[in-house]
């Protein structure tokens, strides 16, 4: 007879409806699986067959036809195996079927214990906009699951269980919390969403209290987190440019409700799991040099996200920028122009979300002592400028703060002030956000674009003049002029003024790229 | 140990056959001849000089090596009839056949030339500066960009030193420059990075001149971050010159051979800062090779940037010279009568009085040496924005550079003597 078992599959960051029909019928015994499977997806005839014998239940020897609607959409992963194999136990008629239907999603091992997939938060969605009302999932995955609105979510360890929950009449599932978050609904009281924030205070989170000294770097990240400014730290081995990107998690303020609901997805189709809670830090990720062009870009069979769009709402943070592969920087173009990425597979592209802070790191030369007091760089007097020039083109024009760290002397180690911990910049930080957001435009200044710009900085004529004359220290691009402007308004943000003044300017004018002042240094 | 060998007055080469011919101006068909002539590879001062000889002039030998059969005769010997000791042979038939393509393509050659806006001074022209006529081999030729007038100033004194000096190496040779240029000196360096830059960029800022001698053609500046630099030298009445034809790229051999014409253009030679075996030193030693003066300025001991000067100083106890101090320095170059502009460098207080009181505190404090913004905090007390915002007017008075996160004095500020409100200086510092 037949059997039609609601579940889900996951097509990048976007959760499908999937039906599984599955037919038990007389005939030579055989296990096909039609409706655009993939490869990966044919293995789990095996891993159900092995759950089912390996739960006590029998797989029947006959002719089993399971089809996925709908066909024309490629199917992947191991999300279907529960609905599959509760298919075929209702279609064989070892089980009946309660009054409710109930739908399934998770993986099955072959000894028949249940586990968690990636993408539960985008798949139930999806289910909650079918109308389905009870999804069984993974006992690890229900506070995932339960993040969507309006269902009830029922969590299993084996095949066993799912088959109790499928006959059993519908009841609250014991532990089950109220539902919290409708996944459509944009704006949403914080005071009803509870936060994780494991993330930023974790163990690995150093705190700005330990950089000592290196007062001009910590003041230029203040600046770019206060107003999403791309920034790059260079600095020789040993000045400390890597500790400081890597407080960034905890100076920056949590995500507003639309953007923890876009991290989440991507984390949870990122197989990030256990998700719990929705995620209000913003992500932050340091993907190693050696990096491949489909890790930053996403893709692969599953379409899994790349760090581009896994830095979405976040900080994409490249240590040793130069280091990188010249194809995956190239890949960073579309991204930051456009604040998601193109993934073109089979023929057909996705779009993945992909709108990030770019925060990077590199050595002024390759040697990494250029300027350095206390050990001789070994380069060519040119090469650390020609060095800084590789930053080139999308990248060149998306970092807004360039800042030289220097190697601080032991001296001002032991005896410079009290550093200032993460939670008094923080503070700043989170105010100057909020002034930039509660402008007519509504962003950060780092995303303002021509007359909307202007306006914010609400310049006096004399300003006018003053930016034309700074601009002239680099030589001098539109690009070069906006940066300058960009960068003034979000110090006069943290200064509280409603104006730009030259003073804010002057300072702007101190984070230009650091590869015109090395020129003007050699040059006398 | 100077690492002065294969390449300095060491090994000195044979004495130039060409001599220069004093009266009678060469005409610029002669110049371009000899400039389309000095493109030969191969061609050196012996075979140029032989084949001037007997031909009479350049123009006279592309003539011959560009008519039928041209090429031929300039390689057979010559009639026997010039007496017994003369090596009776023309030059080797490759050369004669680069003579002949050199001949074919002279148009061309001459045109580069000319785009470029270079002079082509010969040792028999009177432009021709008359300090190099007197070294051995002096370059018969040498490309000018600029005012050749320049070399010819009563007083000439070469600056040199390290590529990579200490702040305070730059420092000196910025205000040496700037005292020279106030004496009317002319100072000569080689345009390189460091203490080369640092005295080419503060006599400019005095209002001197300046000749910068490069080891390349023209066409290829090295370091090309100078190319703006150049263009100043050039601007305000300096020269920057070349033996080296315009496209010639540089290599390991120009900048020593360089070298010999920097200390033959100069009175005397200062060294400022050299580690050992700096490229400095061969400049000294051309100098002492050449009769001219040789001045070192000493350093500590253990100073890595000074160690070249010490050695050289004690292998020529004689002969190099030390510099006690700039205002002792300007005396013993004889110059110290030749002051016309008194207070052309003035103190710190003087040279930061446009920027503002913030702005001109930051800048005293990096004349005296505080070189990044978490010392300028330290001293100050200031916001960390305040400060970042006093360097910002500061570089755009062109009083301070800054890279690598650290700032050090430029212009005016670079020059100006830190120490004068505590000294009663002898001459003009
Ligand atoms: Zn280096």
């Amino acid at each position: 007879m037949l059997a039609i078992i609601p579940s889900a599959t996951l097509h990048g960051l976007i959760g499908r409806f999937i039906q599984v029909e599955v037919d038990v019928a007389p005939g030579l015994p055989g296990f096909t699986v039609v409706g655009l499977p993939d490869t990966a997806l044919q293995e789990a005839r095996e891993r159900v067959r092995g759950a089912l014998r390996n739960s006590g239940f029998v797989h029947p020897p006959r002719r089993i036809t399971v089809n996925l609607a709908p066909a024309d959409l490629r199917k992947a992963g191991a999300s279907l195996d529960l609905a599959m194999a509760l298919g075929i136990l209702l279609g064989s008629e070892q089980i009946q079927a309660g009054p409710d239907p109930v739908a399934f999603i998770g993986e099955l091992s072959l000894g028949g214990e249940v586990g968690s997939v990636p993408g539960i938060l985008p798949m139930v969605a999806a289910l909650s906009r079918r109308g389905i009302r009870r999804v069984v999932v993974a006992a690890t995955a229900v506070d995932e699951a339960r993040l969507v609105e309006g269902l009830m979510v029922i969590g299993v360890d084996t095949l066993g269980e799912a088959v109790n929950v499928a006959r059993a009449r519908p009841r609250r599932h014991p532990g089950s919390r109220p539902p919290r978050i409708e996944l459509m609904r944009s704006t949403l009281p914080a005071a009803t969403l509870e936060t994780d924030r494991s993330g930023s205070d974790g163990p690995g989170v150093p705190d700005l209290s330990e950089v000592r000294g290196q007062l001009e770097a910590r003041r230029g990240l203040e600046i770019a987190l206060a107003g999403g400014h791309g920034l790059l730290l260079i600095g020789p081995p040993g000045s400390g440019k890597t500790l400081l990107a890597r407080t960034i998690p905890r100076l920056l303020p949590p995500l507003g409700d639309s953007a923890a609901l876009a991290a989440t997805v991507v984390a949870s189709a990122a197989g990030e799991g256990p998700i719990q809670e929705l995620r209000r830090h913003p992500p932050f990720r340091s993907p190693h040099h050696t990096l491949s062009y489909a890790a930053m870009v996403g893709g692969g069979p599953r379409l899994s996200p790349g760090e581009v769009t896994l830095a979405h709402e976040g900080v994409l943070f490249l240590d040793e920028l130069p280091e990188f592969g010249h194809d995956v920087l190239e890949a960073l173009r579309q991204p930051l122009e456009e604040g998601r990425i193109a993934i073109s597979r089979a023929g057909h592209a996705t779009i993945f979300p992909a709108r990030f802070q770019l925060v990077a790191a590199m050595n002024p030369c390759p040697c990494g002592f250029a300027g350095s007091t206390d050990r001789p760089c070994r380069c060519g007097p040119s090469l650390p400028e020609r060095y800084q020039r590789r930053i080139s083109g999308p990248l060149r024009d998306r970092i807004d703060l360039w800042l030289a760290m220097p190697r601080v002397g032991p001296a001002a180690l032991i005896t410079g002030p009290e550093p200032e911990d993460s939670s008094t910049v923080a503070g700043r930080i989170a105010v100057a956000r909020s002034v930039a957001l509660g402008r007519p435009s509504g962003s950060l200044n780092g995303r303002l674009r021509g007359r909307r710009l202007r306006d914010a900085c609400a310049l006096r004529s004399n300003g006018e003049r003053h930016v034309v004359g700074l601009a002239e220290l680099e030589a001098a691009t539109g690009r070069g002029t906006e940066r300058l402007l960009w960068v003034a308004r979000t110090i006069a943000d943290l200064a509280g003024s409603a104006f730009v003044t030259e003073d804010h300017l002057d300072e702007a004018a101190r984070y230009r790229p650091s590869d015109s002042r090395v020129a003007a240094m050699e040059a006398v | 140990m100077l690492g002065v060998g294969a390449s300095g007055p060491v090994h000195a080469d044979p004495p130039a056959p060409v001599s220069a011919l004093p009266g009678a101006r060469p005409t610029l068909e002669e110049r371009d001849a000899w400039a389309v002539l000095a493109g030969v590879r191969g061609l050196g001062p012996v075979g140029f000089g032989l084949l001037l000889r007997r031909y009479g002039s350049g123009a006279a030998i592309l003539r011959e090596a560009s008519s039928p059969g041209g090429a031929r005769r300039l390689v057979e010997p010559e009639e026997a009839s010039q007496g017994p000791a003369e090596p009776a042979e023309g030059v080797s038939q490759a050369i004669a056949d680069g003579i002949a393509r050199a001949a074919d393509g002279a148009a061309l050659t001459i045109g580069r030339i000319r785009s470029l806006g270079l002079a082509v001074v010969t040792v028999e022209d009177p432009l021709y500066p008359i300090r190099l006529t007197q070294i051995e081999m002096p370059p018969h030729l040498i490309y000018v960009l600029g005012s050749p007038g320049a070399m010819h100033a009563e007083a000439v004194i070469a600056i040199v030193g390290t590529r990579r000096p200490t702040d305070a190496g730059r420092a000196i040779a910025a205000r040496l420059a700037a005292n020279l240029a106030a004496v009317g000196a002319s100072v000569v360096s080689g345009l390189a990075i460091g203490i080369d830059g640092a005295a080419h960029a503060a006599t400019l800022q005095a209002g001197g001149t300046t000749v910068a001698v490069i080891g390349s053609g023209h066409a290829k500046l090295h370091p090309r971050v100078h190319g703006r630099l150049a263009d100043a030298v050039v601007a305000s009445g300096g020269a920057v010159i070349s033996e080296l034809g315009p496209d010639v790229e540089p290599s390991r051999g120009t900048f020593p051979r360089r070298n010999r014409v920097i200390s033959g253009l100069a009175d005397a030679t200062v060294v400022i800062e050299a580690p050992a075996r700096s490229g400095a030193l061969i400049t000294a030693s051309w100098a002492l090779e050449q009769g001219r003066e040789c001045y070192l300025v000493p350093g500590a001991i253990d100073a890595p940037a000074s160690a070249g000067c010490l050695a050289f100083l004690r292998e020529f106890p004689d002969r190099a010279r030390i510099v006690a101090g700039i205002p002792q320095l300007i005396d013993d170059l004889g110059l110290a009568d030749h002051l016309t502009q008194p207070g052309v460098t003035s103190d710190v207080a003087a040279t930061l009085t446009g920027v503002g009181e913030v702005a001109g505190r930051i800048g005293r404090e990096i004349a005296v040496g505080r070189a990044t913004v978490d010392e300028l905090v330290a001293s100050t007390g200031w916001p960390v924005a305040t400060v970042l915002a006093a360097l910002t007017i500061l570089e755009r008075a062109g009083l301070t550079v800054g890279a690598h996160g650290r700032f050090r004095a430029a212009g005016a500020l670079a020059a100006a003597d830190p120490d004068k409100s505590r000294q009663r200086p002898r001459t003009i510092v």
